[in-house]
């Protein structure tokens, strides 16, 4: 039966690769992803931007956390039970708390 | 960013990087852009034929090498040196090679289906002095099922260990080897039959 030698044969391959084309190549790659770490860049300013409008607009609301009326470490540890301090709060107390748990995730 | 001993300086005078310093220049985001005009100094040629040989036609080629290096950023991250920089790279060009298939052979065919197409593209694409035979064996490499393909180009052309290609593939070496062999029985059936 006859046979075919694929290892005598010569590893070249049939086309060409177009010359300068690495190097278009690497040019354009590195200009497309000097964009995507712009656009990046931009993205972050904007949300630190959004975060720091959002702090001022809480300072402006509740100026150094009196409006809150938070209760004071001796008034807490007064409590018998956890429970009895979330009883204890107001509405708008138990939406920062509960805001503030779900931001430290418990 | 210091450069390790084992980056050389060969007597061209250029530097040779080793894969290592350009791993960890591409985690830096200081030194991405430097990274990846070293892979491409470093890979770019073996990775344009390795996804040539699987999509054929250049312009294909170049959409993937483009996208391979553009997920070569994005997901710098998930690189592990556990596995050689290389073997990253040729799965990353691997996959994107596998997508602009399936992407050609639609939702009712496969990409194993587009042989006859790609076969015919050979031709197409084939130096005017291209040797008769190196374009046979690309006709039946094109007519190749994808993993039979992929196994056989990266030992054939890319001198890559089964170990290397169990990275890249990820079957095991076993099936790697079979895989090798069907592809060798039916290259060497086709060219025998259409060889003047």
């Amino acid at each position: 039966m006859k046979d075919f030698d694929l290892e005598g044969l010569s590893r070249e391959m049939p086309y060409k690769m177009p010359e300068h084309f690495l190097d278009d190549m690497t040019e354009r790659v590195v200009s497309q992803i000097g964009k995507q770490r712009k656009q990046h860049r931009e993205r972050r300013i904007v949300a630190l931007f959004a975060a720091s409008v959002a702090a001022v607009a809480l300072l402006f609301l509740h100026p150094f956390g009196g409006g809150l009326d938070i209760p004071s470490y001796e008034s807490i540890s007064q409590c018998a039970s956890v429970d009895e301090v979330l009883q204890n709060m107001t509405a708008e107390e138990l939406g920062v708390y509960s805001m503030m748990s779900n931001y430290y995730g418990n | 960013m210091k450069r390790d001993q084992s980056d050389i300086v060969n007597n061209q005078g250029s530097l040779s990087v080793s894969d290592e310093s350009i791993a960890r220049l591409l985690c830096d985001d200081n030194h991405v852009e430097e990274a990846v005009r070293l892979i491409m100094k470093k890979y770019g040629e073996p990775l344009y034929w390795h996804i040539r040989r699987m999509v054929v036609a250049h312009d294909d080629a170049e959409d993937c090498l483009q996208e391979t290096m553009i997920n070569v950023y994005k997901y710098r991250s998930t690189y592990s040196n556990e596995y050689p920089l290389s073997s990253w790279l040729y799965k990353i060009a691997t996959n994107e090679s596998l997508k602009l298939l399936k992407n050609r052979s639609g939702f009712t065919l496969s990409v194993d289906d587009l042989g006859d197409s790609l076969k015919d593209s050979v031709r197409e694409e084939a130096a005017p002095d291209a040797d008769e035979t190196l374009i046979l064996l690309q006709e039946a490499i094109a007519l190749l099922p994808a993993k039979q393909k992929m196994v056989f180009n990266l030992r054939y052309y890319d001198d890559k260990s089964y170990e290397e290609i169990h990275q890249i593939v990820g079957d095991s070496v076993n099936t790697l080897k079979t895989n090798y062999h069907y592809a060798v029985q039916k290259i060497k059936d086709y060219i025998l039959e259409h060889q003047l």
